[in-house]
């Protein structure tokens, strides 16, 4: 009778560990695949806010236009240029 | 607890099917994931992986302020990929009720479409509200066949400025014209290619790159856009007043030789490129050849002075306005009877510089042209540079001389004349003019400098060149405050075996003139009613200049003193 016992408990504990294994590798590999995802919406993100980086940059230069800022200065806000003699030269040591 | 004999049976049958399961699961896992494994990954591969071109990121552009004059920005392009005619009719139909297509656009689609093409591009680079209205018809409506692809719109926010130093570039990207053009390779970057895993969803999982995309390097001009926006203003107003064909000013920094701008009019829209005529995309500063006239006798009265062919104070006789020499009949705009050296270039007597450049000798005439680098390509990072036209001292007549002496039987480019007159301002050297300051950052050494002339000659020419403007035929250039020396010049035109009665009128000039900082020429083409150079460029010399003493911070040693110190 107790030559019999041995080989059941040796064939679960081997199917034990044989299931344990297998379900470690598979969440690794699961985790694997959803640091994929996570890293793929990461890098679509920033690609995202690169891209609106240079649409802000490009914005920016648009409304910096001088023809615009001039246009601005001049007409809405009534600037004018100076005259050499309106300018004080000053020298800072 | 006593477990019977039945109970164990039953319960080693339940663990049996498990042990049995478990190992068929396991039996199928090794051979799914060892044996098979390479025949699964092809067939995933097909089935979840899609390979795609990148296309690279053109380099931005910026100014010597580090304010942008090109970049390019992601936008979406819309196509068809159907070889249904009939369905892709339909889709057409919804699609030009939302966006705007021309009726060239519309033809080109129609075409293909009756065609049978697989591949059909609606629009390209795609406006914000275009491509919301495509993208709600495509989610609304069954158009599965309508796709939209990611690419790169060049943008030039400051529009016309400095249109003919950048160029422009195609639909493609492709620089057409200018600085795109000329350091395309620099700028356009290298695409590459991804391997894109998408599950069962069409969500990306991983990306794999196959070949990684270079991004286009950045460049850095010498321009400056602010002195770049007046100057280009300033020379419209000009050519507008004179009804002129066309006109370019260069702004240049004396010692340095960066050019702070490059002016050329007519000028447009970079963005607007593949519309625009070949005459407009010519850059008239290092294009347009003309005979540079009387700015020329700065070049003769520099070899003259340096070859001790005369001294500054020795007298000429100008034969009251009328000189024959050989074939050659030149006269002066108002007739003297003697002129001094100096006097000749202050009142810019056609018949005096004809006399000196009979002392001092067509070799050694000739010899100093070549070394000023007339005649030569320039080494600036711009398409189509002109050499400009010197014939050898061989094919010289008896009169080249005389009429080299005042500017003619040469063409030349703007380009060069700066360079040329920037040999008086920074003390005998020649500077090199350039446009690029770096590259991704990247300074570029100097191109250097090289002696021609002697500092002493130098002075001599600056000194007269200044009393040109305080005395002589470039009053209109004269500045308060700040002492300008320059040269006027007004070339008639060669047409059809004749000089007609169509000038080119030019000022050039540096200042302040006692220790010059910048160096600026000025070409007016074929102005109407005024010509003389003094008239037409020497006012948008001087008007151009008020703005940079200004915008510069430039002094004179008198202002200096007298400036508030802190």
């Amino acid at each position: 009778m107790r030559k019999k016992k041995a080989p059941i408990k040796l064939i679960a504990v081997v199917a034990l560990v044989s299931f344990l294994l297998l379900f470690t590798y598979s969440s690794l590999n699961l985790k694997n695949i959803d640091y994929g995802y996570e890293e793929q919406k990461l890098l679509e993100k920033e690609r995202i806010l690169k891209e609106e980086i240079d649409i802000l940059n490009a914005r920016r230069s648009r409304l910096l236009d001088l023809e615009r800022v001039e246009k601005i200065a001049q007409k809405k806000l009534g600037y004018v240029y100076p005259e050499k003699k309106q300018i004080i030269k000053v020298i800072g040591d | 607890m006593k477990i019977n004999r039945g109970e164990r049976r039953r319960a080693l049958i339940v663990f049996g099917f498990f042990l049995v399961w478990v190992l068929l699961t396991v039996g199928a896992l090794v051979k799914t994931q060892v044996f098979n494994y390479s025949k699964y990954l092809s067939k995933i591969k097909n089935q979840s992986s899609r390979i795609f071109s990148l296309h690279p990121k053109r380099g931005t552009i910026y100014d010597a302020n580090g304010d942008i004059l090109a970049i390019s920005i992601s936008s979406k392009s819309a196509f068809l990929t159907n070889k249904n005619k009939n369905q892709s009719m339909k889709i057409y139909k919804s699609v030009i009720g939302k966006i705007y297509l021309n009726t060239r656009e519309k033809l080109k689609i129609r075409k293909r479409i009756y065609a049978g093409k697989n591949f059909i591009w609606i629009k390209r680079k795609l406006t914000e509200n275009d491509y919301n209205a495509l993208s709600s018809i495509k989610r609304k409506g069954d158009i599965s066949k309508l796709e939209f692809i990611d690419e790169y719109k060049r943008i030039y926010p400051q529009k016309k400025i400095a249109s003919h130093v950048l160029g422009g570039v195609g639909v493609d990207e492709q620089g057409l014209s200018g600085i795109e053009f000329s350091l395309g390779s620099v700028i356009k970057g290298k695409g590459g290619k991804v391997d894109v895993q998408l599950d069962a969803r069409n969500q990306i999982f991983k990306l794999e790159y196959l070949e990684k995309k270079i991004p286009g390097k950045n460049l850095y001009l010498t321009l400056d856009s602010t002195i770049q926006y007046f100057v280009e203003k300033r020379l419209e107003e000009t050519i507008k007043k004179y009804k002129a064909k066309g006109g370019a000013v260069i702004v240049m920094d004396s010692k340095k030789g960066s050019i702070l701008a490059m002016a050329s009019f007519p000028n447009y829209d970079p963005a607007r490129i593949k519309y625009i005529s070949p005459g407009i995309l010519k850059n008239n500063a290092i294009s347009f050849l003309y005979y540079p006239g009387s700015t020329f006798k700065v070049i003769l009265a520099t070899s003259a002075i340096e070859n001790k062919a005369c001294g500054t104070g020795q007298i000429f006789n100008c034969y009251n306005g009328v000189y024959q020499i050989n074939d050659l009949k030149i006269y002066d705009v108002h007739s003297y009877d003697k002129l001094s050296f100096k006097d000749v270039i202050i009142y810019s007597s056609n018949i005096g510089a004809a006399k000196i450049g009979e002392k001092l000798g067509e070799k050694k005439y000739y010899r100093d042209i070549k070394k000023f680098g007339f005649g030569k390509t320039m080494n600036l990072r711009l398409p189509a540079k002109e050499r400009g036209i010197l014939n050898p001292v061989e094919k010289w007549s008896n009169s080249s001389v005389a009429y080299l002496a005042h500017g003619y039987e040469i063409f030349v480019t703007p380009l060069q004349m700066i360079r040329a007159f920037n040999v008086i301002a920074s003390g005998g050297f020649l500077v090199e003019p350039r446009i690029l300051e770096s590259i991704n950052g990247v300074r570029f050494k100097n191109m250097g400098k090289k002696r021609i002339i002697s500092r002493s000659t130098a002075k001599k020419i600056a000194n007269i060149m200044s009393d040109v403007v305080k005395v002589g035929t470039g009053k209109k250039a004269a500045v308060e405050d700040i002492r300008i020396a320059g040269k006027t010049g007004t070339a008639k035109k060669y047409r059809k075996g004749k000089f007609r009665k169509l000038y080119v009128s030019s000022f050039g000039g540096f200042f302040p003139a006692e220790d010059p900082e910048i160096t600026m020429f000025v070409v007016i083409n074929e102005p109407v009613g005024a010509y003389y150079g003094g008239d037409v460029a020497a006012p948008l010399f001087r008007e151009i200049s008020k703005r940079l003493i200004i915008n510069l911070n430039i002094s004179s040693k008198e202002e200096k003193l007298r400036a508030v110190r802190l």
